[in-house]
Parts: C-alpha cells; sequence; structure tokens
C-alpha cells in the first residue's frame, strides 16, 4: 500500500476532521464536568 | 472465596495464558517477535494501548482515590486528548515511515548513539522500576486479602506474564489484551452496578451524585491555578499534556504498541480513540469509587480497610484498644446513617436548609469518624512497628470482597489479574525490545542473524520479568500505588520529552548540545523532587523546558565558537 493510500482516514475526507472531533469530544466533556461540578 | 471464585479466577488466567502462547506460536523473525509483523487494526491497536496504560493499579487505586478525595483526580486525564493529536499528526508517520522497531533508534539517525543511548538508558530507569510495581498491586490484593506469602504471590504473577511474553512477543501481549481489557471493562460495570443496586431507599443514580456532590466528592473540575495542587484543570491540561506526549510518544511500552498497527492509519485511528475514550472510561472508574462512598453512609465502613492487618494487631495487647474503638466507630456509623438518610429526604423534597442542615452534621460526624480512624491507625503501627497504615488501596477490594456475591469476586479479581498482566506484558516486551535493540545489537552484538536476536529478546523478556519481581519486594513503601507510579514517570519523563521534541522541531539543535542539557535537565527533576514541594505533574514541563532551552543555548555558544574560529 502506497503512502498516499495509507494517509486517506475513514469516514472523513480529512485526518483534520478526526482531530477536531477529538477536541470538541473533549470541550464537551470539560462543560458537562463543570456543570456537575456547580450543581452537585 | 469459596469453589466458584477459585474456578472462574484460575480458568480465565490460564485461558489468558494458553491462548496469548497458542496465538503468537511461530514468531522466529525480529519484526514477528518485537512488531507482531505490523498486522494489527485500529480497535486491536487501541485496546493494546488502553490495556497497556490501565494497569491492577488503576482498578485498585482509582476508587479508593475517589473514594478518600473526590472526582477531582480525572483533570489528570485532560492533556490526554491534546497528546493523542500531537503524536498523530508527527510521531506516527514519522515512526512508521524511518521503520524503527524502538522509539530510541530515531535519535541515532537525527543525532548521535550517545542520545539514543541516554534516552534508552532513561526509558529503561523508569520503566524497569515502574513494571515492579505493576505486579507488586495485584500481588498485596492476594497476599493480603487470602493471606497469601507476598513474594510468593509476586512470583506467581510474574511468572504467568513471563510465559506467554517471552514465548510469543508483542503479538502475544496484543492478543491477550482485547480479552483483558473486555474482562476488566465488564467487571468493572458489574461491582459498580452492586454498589449502585445495594444501595437503600431506592436511591436513583442522580440521587447518589447529589448525596456525593453534598459531601464535596463531585470536585471535578478546579479551574484555580495553584502550583502547589495536584489536580486542577491546568494542571492536567498543560502537565498532563506533556506527560502524555512522553507517555505516548517516548515510552516504546506505547509506542510498542502502535508501531505494531499495519499502516499509518490504522496507527492513527488507534490513538485517536484511545483519546475518546480514556477520559469517560477513567470517569467511571472514579464515579465506581463515589458509588463505594455512598454505600457506605447508608452500610457500616470497615473501621480499617485492610483487614488483614488490622486482624493481626489484634493478636496483639492493643486489641482491646482497637475494639474499643472499633465499637465507638459502629455507634457514629448509626447516626450517620440517620444523617444520610434525612439528607436523600430533603434532596426528595428539595428543602435546601435542611439539606445544608444534615450536610453539617454529616460534616461533623464524619469528622469524628476520622479522628477514630486516626486512632485505630495509630494502635496498628503501634501493634505492629513498620506496618503501612495506608489503607486508601484497600477501599474497593475490600468492598468486593464483602459484598459482591460469589463468582463475582473471582470475577472482579481476575479483573486485577487482567490488568496487572496486560499492562505488565507491554512493559517487559518494550523494556525487552530496549534492551535488545538499542543496548544489545547497536552497541554490544552488531551481526548475529535473526534467531539469534529472537533469543537474546525473549532472555531479556525473562531478566526484566525477574528485576521487576524483585522491585516490587520493596515496592509497599508508597505512599499510594497511583501516584508512586506517576512521580516515577514524571522523574524521567520530562528529559525525555524534551530530547524528543528538540529532534521533531528544533533542527536548530544538535547532538552534543541536547545531550548536555539532557543531563542538566534530569539534575534539576531531581532537585525539585527533594529539595522542593512542588506538584510532581510539573517536573514534566520543568524537564522538558529545561532540556529544549539549554540546549538551545548550548547550541548558540556552539555555533558562535565555530564562526570565530572560521574567521
Amino acid at each position: 500500500m502506497s503512502e498516499e493510500q495509507d494517509e486517506k482516514p475513514p469516514v472523513f475526507s480529512r485526518w483534520s476532521a478526526w482531530y477536531w472531533l477529538l477536541m470538541i469530544v473533549l470541550a464537551v466533556q470539560i462543560i458537562i464536568y463543570l456543570f456537575i461540578t456547580n450543581s452537585f | 472465596m469459596n469453589t466458584i471464585d477459585w474456578v472462574i479466577l484460575f480458568t480465565t488466567l490460564i485461558l489468558i495464558v494458553a491462548y496469548g502462547t497458542w496465538k503468537s506460536r511461530g514468531s522466529k523473525n525480529i519484526d514477528g517477535y518485537l512488531l507482531g509483523n505490523k498486522s494489527l487494526p485500529w480497535w486491536n491497536v487501541c485496546l493494546s494501548i488502553m490495556a497497556t496504560q490501565a494497569s491492577a493499579i488503576t482498578f485498585l487505586s482509582t476508587p479508593g482515590q475517589a473514594y478518600e478525595d473526590g472526582m477531582r483526580f480525572l483533570q489528570f486525564y485532560f492533556g490526554l486528548p491534546l497528546a493523542m493529536v500531537i503524536l498523530s499528526i508527527t510521531a506516527v508517520p514519522l515512526y512508521h515511515r524511518l521503520k524503527v522497531y524502538t522509539a530510541y533508534e530515531y535519535l541515532e539517525s537525527r543525532f548521535d548513539l550517545k542520545t539514543r543511548s541516554l534516552a534508552a538508558f532513561l526509558f529503561l530507569m523508569l520503566r524497569g522500576l515502574s513494571v515492579g510495581i505493576t505486579i507488586y498491586a495485584p500481588s498485596l490484593i492476594l497476599s493480603t486479602m487470602l493471606d497469601w506469602n507476598i513474594n510468593l504471590t509476586t512470583i506467581f504473577i510474574g511468572t504467568l506474564v513471563m510465559i506467554y511474553t517471552v514465548s510469543g512477543g508483542t503479538k502475544a501481549v496484543s492478543m491477550t489484551q482485547k480479552y483483558q481489557l473486555t474482562i476488566i471493562m465488564g467487571g468493572m460495570f458489574i461491582a459498580g452496578w452492586t454498589a449502585f443496586s445495594e444501595l437503600p431507599n431506592d436511591i436513583t443514580f442522580t440521587e447518589a451524585f447529589q448525596v456525593a456532590g453534598e459531601m464535596g466528592k463531585m470536585n471535578l473540575i478546579n479551574l484555580s491555578f495553584d502550583l502547589g495542587d495536584r489536580y486542577n484543570i491546568w494542571s492536567g491540561l498543560i502537565g498532563g499534556l506533556f506527560l502524555f506526549l512522553s507517555y505516548f510518544g517516548a515510552d516504546q511500552s506505547q509506542v510498542g504498541r502502535y508501531l505494531g498497527g499495519s499502516s499509518v492509519a490504522q496507527s492513527r485511528l488507534g490513538l485517536i480513540f484511545n483519546g475518546l475514550l480514556k477520559v469517560p472510561m477513567q470517569f467511571v472508574i472514579l464515579y465506581i469509587g463515589i458509588l463505594v462512598f455512598v454505600f457506605y453512609q447508608f452500610n457500616q465502613a470497615p473501621v480499617f480497610h485492610n483487614q488483614s492487618l488490622k486482624d493481626k494487631a489484634m493478636q496483639t495487647e492493643y486489641a482491646g484498644d482497637i475494639a474499643a474503638l472499633e465499637l465507638e466507630y459502629n455507634d457514629v456509623f448509626v447516626e450517620k446513617r440517620k444523617e444520610a438518610v434525612n439528607m436523600v429526604e430533603a434532596i426528595r423534597q428539595d428543602d435546601a436548609a435542611l439539606v445544608e442542615q444534615t450536610r453539617v452534621s454529616i460534616e461533623k460526624i464524619q469528622g469524628v469518624e476520622k479522628g477514630i480512624r486516626a486512632e485505630v491507625k495509630e494502635k496498628i503501627a503501634a501493634a505492629i512497628p513498620g506496618a503501612n497504615t495506608l489503607d486508601k488501596d484497600y477501599v474497593f477490594i475490600t468492598f468486593v470482597m464483602t459484598y459482591l456475591p460469589h463468582g463475582l469476586i473471582g470475577l472482579l479479581l481476575a479483573v486485577v489479574f487482567s490488568a496487572a498482566m496486560a499492562s505488565t506484558a507491554s512493559e517487559l516486551n518494550s523494556l525487552a525490545s530496549t534492551t535488545a535493540v538499542d543496548i544489545y545489537k547497536r552497541s554490544i552484538k552488531p551481526v548475529a542473524d535473526d534467531y539469534h536476536y529472537v533469543k537474546a529478546s525473549k532472555w531479556f523478556t525473562a531478566g526484566w520479568a525477574v528485576f521487576g519481581m524483585m522491585f516490587a519486594s520493596i515496592a509497599n513503601q508508597a505512599e499510594n500505588l497511583i501516584q508512586f507510579v506517576n512521580i516515577i514517570g514524571s522523574l524521567f519523563y520530562g528529559t525525555i520529552l524534551g530530547i524528543f521534541l528538540s529532534a521533531f522541531y528544533l533542527k536548530y539543535i544538535k547532538s552534543n548540545a541536547v545531550f548536555i542539557a539532557a543531563i542538566i535537565a534530569e539534575a534539576v527533576i531531581l532537585y525539585c523532587y527533594f529539595f522542593t514541594k512542588m506538584a510532581f505533574l510539573l517536573y514534566n514541563i520543568i524537564g522538558c523546558v529545561v532540556v529544549v532551552v539549554i540546549a538551545y543555548i548550548i547550541q548558540y555558544i556552539e555555533n558562535q565558537g565555530t564562526k570565530k574560529a572560521s574567521q
């Protein structure tokens, strides 16, 4: 398998989309945890 | 423990060892033995990474950490997803392109042999020490809970791991880890559910949250910036980022896992999914500790969680004192339970004043409980001089042994063993890879056939297993197991990360500069550890920054000297 083919991510067309997804999931979690901390 | 528990425990252990040995038979070349022929799909890379990081310590210590200190430990993992992104962009394609066996091989092509050897040596130091702790943790449980000899227990666990790790190398490690992680997650879920379902008065999940919150345990996020505070969002995001960059980017026990991925894409996805799953997984494990805490608001908690040690103390002249304190503790609990029931009623009626009133009452009672527990610990320490009276690590396992039905006790012990075996196997495999490739093959015997290096790697795996078992025998001096492992990691990771960051991003810095800077950085970190009270997560940042800055300065001076000489 060539390097170019190898680099293609599944689902999204770019790897950066996966990275953004990871960042957004972390941010959402922190917001939820902050909400839990302040609520309970 | 009854027959069903023993059958479940030993069947699980034997099946794992047999499966790992059988499935990885025939690894005759060094590619197969150290890299598993680079054949793993992303999900197996992810499971392998998670199983490597989640040692038995995670499942023993973390619920106890939440029980005592609340959920704030979760913040420690916030830097992990950020580290996954950075490593997916930088380290993964680079390591795959260079076709390296270990992360340190890359350092020779970028710098020189001495820098590669220094980084490999620092890694062998930190991983060699922590493998002892990884074996020690489950040994501690079995020996304490079942009254076994600790040294024999250590040998038993170390030998089990050694059998399939020596025999099958990386492939055996990865193949077994996917089943080990399945057992671990299933077992932990059942433990959490049992703690929850045993709560009285039909307490809901949210009410358990509320009771824990009123007791100050739902302290998930602390936004204040305090250098002396071990766990706040900043130390988690910044210190954690540096720690996890080092752990996943420069620690062979993790690099070896994703180097086994069949392509760059598979390795990357493995890291990304680890980033997605790790924080929620830690949340669940910590919350199990919280459920145990709430459970003990309504059920009598042991006055001292290390029952075996207490039993030994009860055979001394201090038995009467301890028994009297225990009675007092039980009386106080009756009061606490009454207030806890009142608190749940107040929460249901949305009566804020009554909630506050019960909270204050429980806090007062907890103060009395704490005082009694401290006295019990003093008596035990006096009864058995030199005994470790910290019982945080026993909270969860004592709960499991006391309240879980038979069958599940065996399963939960299998969880602890599986976790220990999974992480120990990765550690032994990486120690053997680094010793074989970076030291033995590079500097001692550069010319030999594949069979020789496979054989040598097997001997190194066995050698490190023996070293780990020996170190395990002195590990019981540590204050809290999980913190001890993280402290050891932080002592060396910053320097290793500084070397790798210089290699990846700072082309200006050359070998001599980074080598001297790394030695200075290690001296600075050791100074901070012995002579300051700085939070240990910060060592990662300090080590890394000192390497980069000092290396840059030395390189600048060296370049100026060269310029002057050439003029």
